[in-house]
């Protein structure tokens, strides 16, 4: 996962204490919440410079810091030249 | 954990009452005690005996387990008929049936097995634990956490819950709790007891305005189950929620409180075609102008039942915003719409008719049941999670 994922990320996980975010991080388990994760949303959006699909925009989608980075590869196919360019 | 299969005793094909009867023997029952378990805001037990004697708990029991195999459609079509008798019995059946449905769809072989047969056989109604004290009716997060004992990893339970419907008369309960070693209040487990394996203390009064029937009381329960009577994976109850008690919550309340509203219609016209002819303005045209009206909302309400129940059926992922949209929206307009119905049959009819408890159209307990519609995780709750739906879906792709 994109160092700057984990960075953005992080804010939002409110339980995470000192633990490290890895793919299978629960995103709702460590404090995300149905409101944060609209602005979680946006935060990514800006970030990348990507539109997430309506069809992804699910539970599955949002369980895991792993499934959400997935989604957000395959909308961006190279989320590092986004993010630099951000 | 062993696995054993399942006991297979389906019932012979075309044996016993066919469905619509065995409803509507429960129906018939429910109506028979519903004046004076209105009065007495004592629980429908004769109509609950008959749910177990009808097999009608077993309705979403699948048929290898000796249940009906029913589907959320025939769940749809008993509430609605059990609706029209007594709300509050139509209430207790499709909670319980929300209940059996998570089993049916969660729990481990273990559990199903022993659990399962039990439902169909009618020895076991479910009720239902999720309010807690201090989490504002949140559904996803738990305060009471749950303990770990012994070499199996028993589950430690205990739990006070201030609503419980039909608490003080079920066999068993699923009852939600922090997982072991939760991390936060969001990483919720479901957990199955019977009534033989808690201490129970039920304490308050049950005095609503109306529901009545539905007596819900307040519970503090201990004990302590089996390890393989989680349901589901631990922490994992949000997967429960919405895959199947969300759902089955609103398409089983909806079609409860359709079936109050198009109960008292049928009643209030029932008296305008036969005793109450020439009592009656048939000709106003304020009169039909609220007839009208009324059955207009019911046949939306309807319409939109209907339209749900077979979304939900083939959705490939419930979780998608436009499929938590419309199963929410159905339980807000059921909710103000079966209301609002009977509040324009209260004004057709008027006083004696429309607000005196002895009417034969029955419309002053259907209102007072009714009102509690928008109060059942209440809409002003839903509106705010819809809101949120609403931007995940900016496409506005309607189901």
């Amino acid at each position: 996962m994109d160092p700057r994922f984990t960075e953005l990320l992080t804010p939002f996980l409110k339980l995470l204490g000192n633990r490290e975010i890895t793919p299978e991080t629960g995103l709702r388990d460590f404090g995300l919440d149905s409101m944060q994760s609209i602005e979680l949303l946006f935060a990514i959006e800006d970030a990348f410079g990507v539109s997430l699909p309506d069809d992804d925009l699910n539970d599955t989608t949002f369980a895991t810091a792993g499934s959400l980075w997935n989604v957000i590869r395959t909308a961006a196919p190279e989320p590092g030249t986004a993010a630099g360019a951000a | 954990m062993t696995v054993t299969a399942p006991v297979r005793t389906p019932p012979p094909a075309g044996a016993g009452p066919s469905l619509p009867e065995r409803v509507e023997t429960v129906a018939r029952v429910a109506e028979a005690h519903a004046a004076r378990t209105d009065r007495e805001a004592a629980f429908p037990a004769e109509a609950l005996a008959a749910m177990r004697e009808t097999g009608l708990l077993g309705l979403l029991v699948p048929v290898e387990y000796g249940g009906l195999g029913g589907s959320v459609g025939d769940l749809a079509d008993a509430s609605i008929r059990i609706g029209r008798a007594d709300m509050s019995t139509a209430m207790i059946f499709a909670m319980h049936c929300q209940q059996v449905a998570g089993v049916a769809g969660h729990a481990g072989p273990a559990l199903r097995d022993t659990l399962l047969p039990e439902i169909a056989a009618g020895r076991c109604y479910l009720a239902s634990v999720t309010t807690e004290a201090g989490k504002g009716g949140h559904l996803l997060s738990a305060e009471a956490g749950l303990t770990l004992a012994g070499e199996d990893d028993d589950l430690v339970i205990d739990r006070f819950a201030p609503i419980v419907t039909g608490g003080a008369h079920a066999d068993g309960f699923l009852i939600t709790l922090r997982s072991p070693g939760a991390d936060s209040p969001t990483q919720v487990s479901l957990v199955h007891a019977r009534r033989d394996q808690l201490d129970i203390t039920e304490s308050g009064d049950w005095q609503p305005l109306g529901m009545r029937a539905s007596h819900s009381v307040a519970l503090r329960l201990t004990g302590r189950v089996p390890g393989h009577h989680v349901v589901g994976e631990h922490g994992r109850f949000s997967r429960i929620a919405t895959e199947v008690f969300g759902p089955l919550a609103h398409i089983g309340w909806s079609a409860c409180w359709l079936g109050t509203a198009s109960g008292a219609l049928s009643r209030v016209l029932t008296l305008m075609r036969g005793a109450g002819r020439g009592r009656f303005d048939l000709g106003s045209e304020l009169l039909l102008s609220r007839l009208s009206r009324a059955r207009q909302r019911l046949d939306s309400v309807h319409a939109l039942l209907r339209h749900t129940e077979q979304v939900f059926a083939g959705a490939a992922d419930v979780s998608a915003p436009r499929v938590q949209l419309l199963l929410n929206a159905l339980k807000i307009t059921a909710s103000e719409q079966c209301l609002a119905a009977v509040e324009d049959l209260v004004d057709a009819v008027g006083l004696r008719h429309g607000y005196l408890k002895d009417s034969p159209t029955r419309l002053e307990a259907a209102l007072r049941d009714l009102r509690s519609a928008a109060l059942n995780y209440h809409n002003d709750r839903l509106h705010l999670a819809d809101g949120r739906l609403a931007l995940l879906d900016p496409e506005v792709r309607l189901v």
